[in-house]
């Protein structure tokens, strides 16, 4: 099932409900890097909040979606990741190294409007 | 004849102690514990009992004749139990069984001992009187056939040594549950997260960090990172007493788990030496945002949060003072 994706002025939000199989990790991907073009975004959030577990595989594909973004011109936060999510990922030594974070969806669009990265005003 | 919860608690020290039948073995073929001996040892024990109350007798007027040992026996009616215990003790070593029961046995009255905190020097003291107490009796029991004597003494010394090597096991063994009963007190010292100011957290360390603890500190930090919302936590390992490169792994490990909730940790409390070893062990320093000393790291967290600090005039602060 495709995770949606809503449009916050600049900024995009992905909310994933629930374990997300492989294919459906790789769907948002694509639809992600096809979004931040046509929307001309300028940051995205990817919220983990409702995931109590997160693999390796969903791990190094949520980096891939950060640099993929980044390298057209977005930002992305993950946000959400739950103590236990935390401190399992540590173990495995998954740390999702360059990718910014933030603790939960507010915090995570605070920052990228901190980091200028998303307005409710188009630039002319 | 031993009643079956008797039985079972017999099992229950040796396990604890981890002393295995195959250990038993081992340590009696070590001593050349063997049929021989076992076989010389049944042969004395009609000997023991002529001799067991004298003997008895000829210990106690020992101990009580040295202050150390004297000590523990002050109360009369106890003095007699423990002769009459004792006397058991003497007459087991010739009669033949030296099995797990006896080892169980011998485990048991080690503890005991151990418990009332009578010193190994005595412990092992006591053991040389009743050698040569017995020794003296062989000469006499064996006058005629003075070899038959001195060859039943030598397997004797050999059991008396298989006993003391159990007793010394159970006096090492409760140090070293006194010392796991202490880890787990300083433990169980709980780890407070202090918020001191709105979205920052001091996480002060104290005392042994191994990989439990570590867990329940991370664990502990990061709810409060999720209840606070914080953004910057201070953690302040002055008070750690050891920090070698697992420790320093954990630390790693709770800030990569604090950084994944959006927080951002600057550790303090590191000694120069300390931060030079874990540079030299290799150690990714470049991952720990660190300050010199509490004071730092707070002015440090501050200043990332967007908190300005102004100190009041001096007089000011004096005039209230004046009373």
């Amino acid at each position: 099932m495709p995770v949606p994706i809503l449009k916050q002025g600049d900024i995009l939000i992905a909310s994933i409900q629930a374990a997300l199989s492989d294919r459906d990790i790789l769907q948002l991907q694509n639809d992600l890097s096809e979004r931040v073009g046509s929307a001309r975004s300028r940051g995205v959030v990817i919220d983990l909040s409702a995931l109590d577990v997160l693999d390796s595989f969903a791990t190094r594909t949520l980096r891939g979606i950060a640099y993929a973004t980044r390298l057209r011109g977005a930002e992305t936060v993950i946000v959400g990741i739950q103590p236990d999510v935390a401190f399992a990922m540590v173990q495995l030594g998954l740390t999702l190294e360059g990718v910014a974070t933030a603790l939960d969806l507010e915090e995570g669009i605070a920052l990228l409007l901190r980091r200028g990265k998303g307005s409710n005003r188009r630039a002319r | 004849m031993a009643e079956p919860g008797h039985a079972r608690s017999n099992e229950l020290l040796p396990r604890e102690m981890e002393i295995t039948d195959r250990d038993v073995t081992r340590r009696k073929e070590f001593l050349e514990f063997r049929s021989e001996d076992i076989e010389a040892l049944t042969k004395l024990n009609e000997v023991a009992k002529k001799y067991a109350d004298p003997v008895i007798e000829d210990l106690y007027r020992h101990f009580l004749a040295h202050e150390e040992t004297r000590a523990f026996f002050h109360d009369p009616k106890m003095l007699e139990r423990v002769k009459r215990l004792q006397k058991d003790y003497f007459l087991r070593l010739t009669q033949g069984e030296y099995g797990a029961d006896y080892v169980a046995n011998r485990l048991k009255i080690g503890t005991v001992h151990e418990r009332i905190n009578l010193a190994p020097t005595w412990y092992l003291g006591a053991y040389n009187f009743y050698l040569r107490a017995v020794a003296a009796r062989l000469q006499e029991a064996f006058e005629k056939d003075p070899q038959a004597a001195f060859s039943s003494f030598l397997s004797l010394m050999k059991l008396v040594f298989f006993d003391i090597g159990l007793a010394m096991d159970t006096y090492i063994y409760a140090r070293e549950m006194t010392m796991r009963k202490q880890q787990e007190s300083i433990r169980e010292l709980s780890t407070p997260v202090l918020q001191i100011r709105e979205r920052l957290l001091l996480l002060p360390l104290i005392g042994v960090i191994d990989s439990q603890r570590a867990r329940l500190v991370t664990d502990g930090l990061l709810r409060s990172i999720r209840a606070n919302r914080a953004k910057v936590v201070v953690m302040d390992v002055t008070g750690v007493a050891t920090i070698d490169s697992t420790v320093a792994n954990h630390l790693l490990q709770t800030v990569t788990a604090a950084r994944l909730m959006g927080a951002s940790v600057i550790v303090t409390g590191l000694s120069p030496e300390v931060a030079q070893a874990l540079v030299g062990l290799g150690i990714d320093m470049d991952k720990l945002n660190t300050a010199g000393d509490l004071q730092g790291g707070i002015e440090q967290a501050e200043r990332l949060l967007g908190y300005r600090v102004i100190q009041d005039e001096p007089e000011a602060a004096s005039a209230g003072a004046a009373f």
